[in-house]
């Protein structure tokens, strides 16, 4: 860590501290709403906390106050007023708490039923979400595209989010869009949620599931009508015919065992691992783990287990050259 | 066992006074004190809370910047995992026992507990448990999966190793020592308290002690369950985890919070009886609204089981049980805030006087308010919805955990200390160690709050820079070792006490209760005379008079008349532990070694059982409740078996109709048949009734035939059940086959063992009455193995209505 970093650190650690926190806008911010659901959250979330807040500090200043005015005075041996209860003080603060529990529970129970309807509009937009060891998987059924780790929806839109998976359990988290939901073997759970402004949201595995828990993120891409209209159909359309080294890396990929697990339409046909057929076209890969560059997808392709714990692709011995090869082909899959 | 009843008629000099041979170390293996054991069970449980403490600060330093590579990834969920069951099982849960076993017979004016050597077994299994569960790093494969074990993670197919066995193993094991402590501790609580110490005068750290004991007996039961199928199903190839034949995921998480939440009470509830005791020694006033302080503790172990499903709101349960949940969970927030301000109350217009202990007691009511608000935040499904799996619940339970439960368990060194070893901890020390301790804690965990609003997930081994959440990782992690030091520290101050603290006096602190009437420390017998009980706060009222400052006359001095008994050391309770762990290690590495330490463990059961057969010291165990001890413990265990019972065969009924393919119930199960030997095994209940009765009139002829009887019959029940598995695994039913068939064979396979044991148990004692060794004074005896075969009958007419009559 050189000078500066470090003067800066200190500087956002002190102005933390003494503001109560730095800043609440993070890429996993939970309190940054950008949906219907998430800020229906967020207002329950605020009553909640402004009401335990005030009890909490109610509570430290009687503790205070009586720390401060009652301690004993050295020398001082008589006995104080032997108090054994007051059942009116009692009844009070029973009655007090079950009060304040009421902002607290009427909101809660109006939003868990307004988000929680099992009813599908009609116009919305479907999306099956699938948790694997360790990545997303995106279907929209209705458009006919496949893509993995990176949901792209529409703003203004209803969106039915499906979420289930093949293995083990997950939970599909996205803060900004509003809260998790496990994806569970064999059950189907549902979010109904409409994305209210365009912009790229961070999104993470809430629930852990074996060695690259860790690694098991996720972006989605909020996009206006327009533009998630071209990219459903950039997604619907074959990707180019590669040339030059891409070619090779074509040859190769078809070649190996690549073709057992992932699909690359026109190519091969596997389900077990992420569609490849536009990889290029996402700005990470790995489940969020890295920019699409050929530099790192060739890195991938030669030693998928060095670089994510535990992950299902083995290493395929490839050599330099012709991982360099097959990066090149994924990244001109646009 | 040991009768401290006047009525006790026998004389028997103190053991360990006529056995100078035994060496200072036999002398412990074999002690049966509860003070010993206490000591015991204090030493070796801060010994794992050191243990768990380190993986804390390696978990924290790999946490401490972004993208750092101090462990691996394998490493790093094994460290989280290992964390987080050491310090519920082997740190919190066995302090707090600490605490009951030396605390809880000096308080109620007992001698010892109802059962000396049962509870030296359940220590000897709790240690046999911890060592196997950390015997795992030492082959390389800790547990992985979370302290929670989420199935299917935990089945063969996604956890292949012995990682998961240890875990799944050393739980059960940890369990049966649990709830053996815990029945000991309600039949002593309700059944040995001294004459006048009437159950709403008890100390509240007594009553809380006995909501837990409760809340042991009957939330194990659950998890337990949970294991017995993860077992089978890594073992037997079961399919209760298993998706593709049917299974229900939630399955394993409803088990486990039915479980787990009232273990949160578990671990707390003892923590605010520790602070309920210390905040009106150190104000000089007695505890506010002690009655109210009674009730809200059995409310929050009430309500503490129906409010599992809050630990669920992710999982997809449906909004009317989300709000229900929210709702139930809410309510027990009103219990815990009158437990507050009482506390607040008790110290309103007292003489507060700033000891450690003090400190201690003082700063769990803030922290604990922290715990308590934050968890009503996401007692709000929608809040739960972004605050789960966070790290804010992480902030959270270790609010609720540290600033409850350890600093509730640092009040009682600090105010106990001096009881149990006959020195003063150096208080000017003692101050240095809790604001360590105080601070380190408090900037390790708020920081937390704002990871988890910030959207940092629990359980990840790493983070990028782009996360925001470098700068708090940073302060928790640098905030986690100064508690680090604060926690070692402790045992500077204790090493220093043991070699030249000042000598204690009975009462160094001016206590209100019982165990300061005795030496410090306590005498072997622990009184020299039952002492005689005022009221609440008897000691008190006795030096400084009641409210008025009247003081109670006198009661007369009571010696025993007739000496006083205490039990004798035994090595049984060892025996039977160290079988238990060689079985377990058994089912990891060879069959053999299973059968070795089962043949152990029944060998020691059956010395144990007849050690002190007809010994007239414990021929006569009753107590204040007026029932035998013996009967008061086999009724709590029953209890849990209902249970144990309750879940199975919930289990069955949720399965029912899930199977993928046949054979399918009514296919195959032959009610004609299983009605002939439910009949028989009606029958064995009245032979039973007939076999006591003998009994109790020394009829020996009669009391033979009957208990032969009853034994026949439950052997013919058992010939029925071999004959019925033998014909469904011909006609293609297995444990593997299907869904039914792995609920079926369990939850009757589970049944039949029972009868195999009352076979056993009814046989052993058959034995004795032919060997002339079973008259009338041991009807007890009988009566005990009575109730526990009429209840195995009863639970055979629910299995037999819930699976063979309902279609």
């Amino acid at each position: 860590m050189n000078g500066t970093t470090r003067a800066r650190l200190l500087f956002c650690a002190t102005l933390a501290l003494a503001a109560g926190g730095c800043a609440w806008d993070g890429p996993m911010s939970t309190l940054v709403a950008r949906s219907d659901f998430a800020r229906a959250i967020v207002h329950v979330y605020s009553i909640v906390t402004w009401t335990t807040g005030i009890i909490g500090v109610g509570v430290f200043v009687a503790l205070f106050v009586v720390l401060v005015r009652y301690r004993a005075r050295p020398g001082d041996s008589s006995l104080p007023r032997q108090l054994r209860g007051h059942t009116g003080l009692e009844i009070a603060w029973t009655i007090g708490p079950a009060l304040a529990l009421l902002i607290i529970a009427i909101p809660t129970i109006q939003v868990v039923f307004r988000t929680q309807s099992a009813a599908t509009p009609a116009d919305a937009l479907l999306v099956h979400v699938r948790g694997w060891q360790w990545w997303w998987e995106f279907r929209y059924p209705q458009l006919d595209v496949v893509t993995a780790n990176e949901l792209h929806l529409p703003a203004g839109r209803r969106v039915v989010l499906r979420i289930d998976g093949p293995d083990v359990i997950h939970s599909f988290w996205i803060p900004h869009l509003g809260g998790k939901r496990d994806a569970i073997p064999g059950r189907v759970n549902q979010i109904t949620l409409t994305p209210e402004r365009p912009g790229e949201y961070w999104g993470q595995c809430a629930e852990f599931c074996g060695a690259s828990h860790a690694n098991m993120g996720m972006r989605a891409v909020v996009q206006t009508p327009a533009d998630f209209e071209r990219w459903v159909a950039q997604q619907r359309a074959a990707p180019a015919e590669p040339a030059g080294p891409a070619a090779a890396g074509k040859t190769v990929f078809a070649a190996s065992a690549c073709v057992g697990c992932h699909t690359i339409k026109g190519v091969s046909a596997g389900v077990l691992a992420p569609d490849l057929t536009h990889f290029g076209s996402r700005a990470m890969f790995g489940a969020g783990m890295w920019p699409t560059t050929p530099e790192n997808v060739a890195e991938w392709v030669k030693d998928p287990q060095r670089l994510k714990p535990g992950v299902k692709m083995p290493s395929l011995g490839l050599t330099d050259e012709q991982a360099k090869a097959v990066a090149a082909y994924l990244v001109s899959l646009k | 066992m040991s009768v401290h009843r006047p009525a006790s008629a026998y004389t028997v000099a103190p053991a360990r006074a006529s056995s100078p041979a035994l060496s200072a170390v036999t002398s412990w293996l074999t002690t049966v004190d509860h003070k010993r054991i206490g000591i015991l069970y204090g030493v070796t449980a801060f010994a794992f809370l050191l243990i768990g403490g380190l993986e804390a600060l390696l978990i924290r330093t790999q946490l401490l910047r972004p993208h750092l590579g101090v462990v691996s990834a394998e490493t790093y969920n094994g460290l989280f995992t290992m964390h987080g069951t050491t310090m519920v099982f082997l740190a919190v849960m066995p302090l707090n026992a600490a605490f009951f076993n030396y605390m809880i017979p000096l308080m109620i004016g007992a001698r010892d507990v109802a059962f000396p050597r049962l509870n030296a077994l359940s220590y000897w299994i709790f240690l046999a448990g911890g060592l196997f569960l950390n015997a795992s790093f030492l082959v390389g494969t800790p547990p992985d999966v979370g302290w929670f074990g989420y199935a299917n993670l935990t089945t063969r197919p996604f956890s292949p190793g012995p990682a998961v066995d240890f875990w799944m193993l050393a739980l059960q094991v940890l369990g049966v020592s649990s709830i053996i402590a815990s029945v000991n501790f309600i039949a002593t609580i309700l059944n040995m308290r001294a004459p006048g110490m009437t159950l709403m005068r008890m100390p509240l750290f007594v009553w809380m002690a006995l909501v837990v004991q409760f809340l042991i007996v009957l939330a194990f039961p659950a998890v337990t369950v949970g294991l017995i199928f993860l077992l089978f199903d890594r073992f037997f190839g079961t399919h209760f985890y298993d998706v593709s034949a049917g299974a229900d995921l939630h399955l394993w998480q409803h088990l486990f919070w039915i479980f787990g939440h009232p273990e949160v009470y578990i671990l707390i509830l003892p923590a605010f009886g520790i602070v309920s005791e210390v905040l009106p020694v150190f104000s000089r006033k007695p505890l506010f609204g002690a009655q109210v302080m009674i009730y809200s503790g059995i409310l929050i172990g009430f309500f503490g089981f129906g409010v599992w499903s809050h630990h669920m709101f992710t999982v997809g349960m449906g909004p009317i049980a989300d709000a229900a949940f929210a709702i139930g969970t809410m309510i027990i927030a009103i219990p815990t805030g009158v437990k507050i301000f009482n506390w607040l109350a008790t110290m309103w217009g007292g003489r507060l006087r700033p000891t450690v202990a003090f400190h201690y007691a003082a700063s769990l009511v803030a922290l604990f308010t922290i715990g308590g608000l934050s968890g009503v935040m996401h007692a709000s499904p929608p809040v739960d919805l972004q605050q789960h799996d966070s790290y804010f619940v992480v902030a959270h339970m270790h609010y609720v955990l540290i600033g409850g439960s350890l600093t509730g368990i640092f009040a009682a060194l600090y105010y106990w200390w001096p009881k149990m070893t006959g020195r003063m901890l150096d208080e000017r020390l003692g101050r240095v160690q809790f604001w360590l301790v105080a601070i380190g804690f408090n900037v390790a965990f708020f920081p937390q709050h704002f990871l988890g609003a910030l959207g940092m997930p629990r359980r990840i081994y790493t983070y990028s820079v782009e996360s925001g959440w470098g700068l708090w990782n940073l302060v928790s992690s640098l905030g986690a070792y100064v508690l680090g030091v604060g926690v070692v520290l402790f045992l500077v101050v204790a090493v220093r006490s043991l070699r030249a603290g000042a000598t204690a006096s009975a009462d160094p602190w001016d206590g209100r209760t019982l165990e300061w009437r005795t030496s410090s420390p306590p005498p072997v017998h622990d009184f020299d005379a039952i002492p005689p009980v005022y009221g609440r706060d008897s000691f008190w009222r006795e030096k400084h008079g009641d409210a008025r400052g009247q003081k109670p006359a006198p009661h007369a001095e009571r010696p025993d008349p007739h000496g006083i008994h205490l039990p004798s050391p035994s090595w049984w309770p060892l025996v039977i532990a160290v079988g238990i762990g060689m079985a377990a290690f058994g089912a990891l590495y060879h069959l053999a070694l299973v059968v070795i330490g089962a043949g152990v463990m029944v060998i020691g059961a059956f010395a144990f059982a007849l050690e002190h057969h007809r010994n007239p010291a414990h021929l006569e165990q009753l107590g204040n409740l007026g029932v035998d001890h013996r009967k008061l413990a086999m009724w709590t265990f029953l209890g849990s078996e209902c249970f144990l019972f309750g879940t199975l065969i919930a289990t069955y009924l949720a399965y029912k109709g899930r199977s993928v393919v046949g054979p399918k119930p009514h296919e195959i199960l032959n009610i004609p048949l299983t009605t002939l030997s439910t009949f028989d095994l009606l029958m064995s209940s009245l032979l039973m009734v007939l076999a006591l009765a003998a009994v109790q009139r020394g009829d020996h002829r009669q009391s033979r035939i009957w208990l032969a009887g009853t034994a026949l019959f439950g052997l013919i029940f058992l010939g029925f059940q071999a004959y019925e598995f033998t014909q469904f695994v011909h006609e293609g039913l297995t444990l593997q086959t299907n869904l039914f068939g792995s609920t079926f064979f369990v939850l009757t396979g589970f049944h039949g063992g029972h009868v195999t044991l009352g076979v056993i148990w009814l046989l052993a004692l058959l034995v004795l009455d032919l060997r002339g060794r079973l008259g009338a004074p041991d009807a007890t005896k009988v009566e005990v193995a009575g109730l526990y075969w009429h209840f195995v009958d009863v639970v055979w007419i629910v299995i037999f209505t819930v699976v063979y009559l309902i279609p």
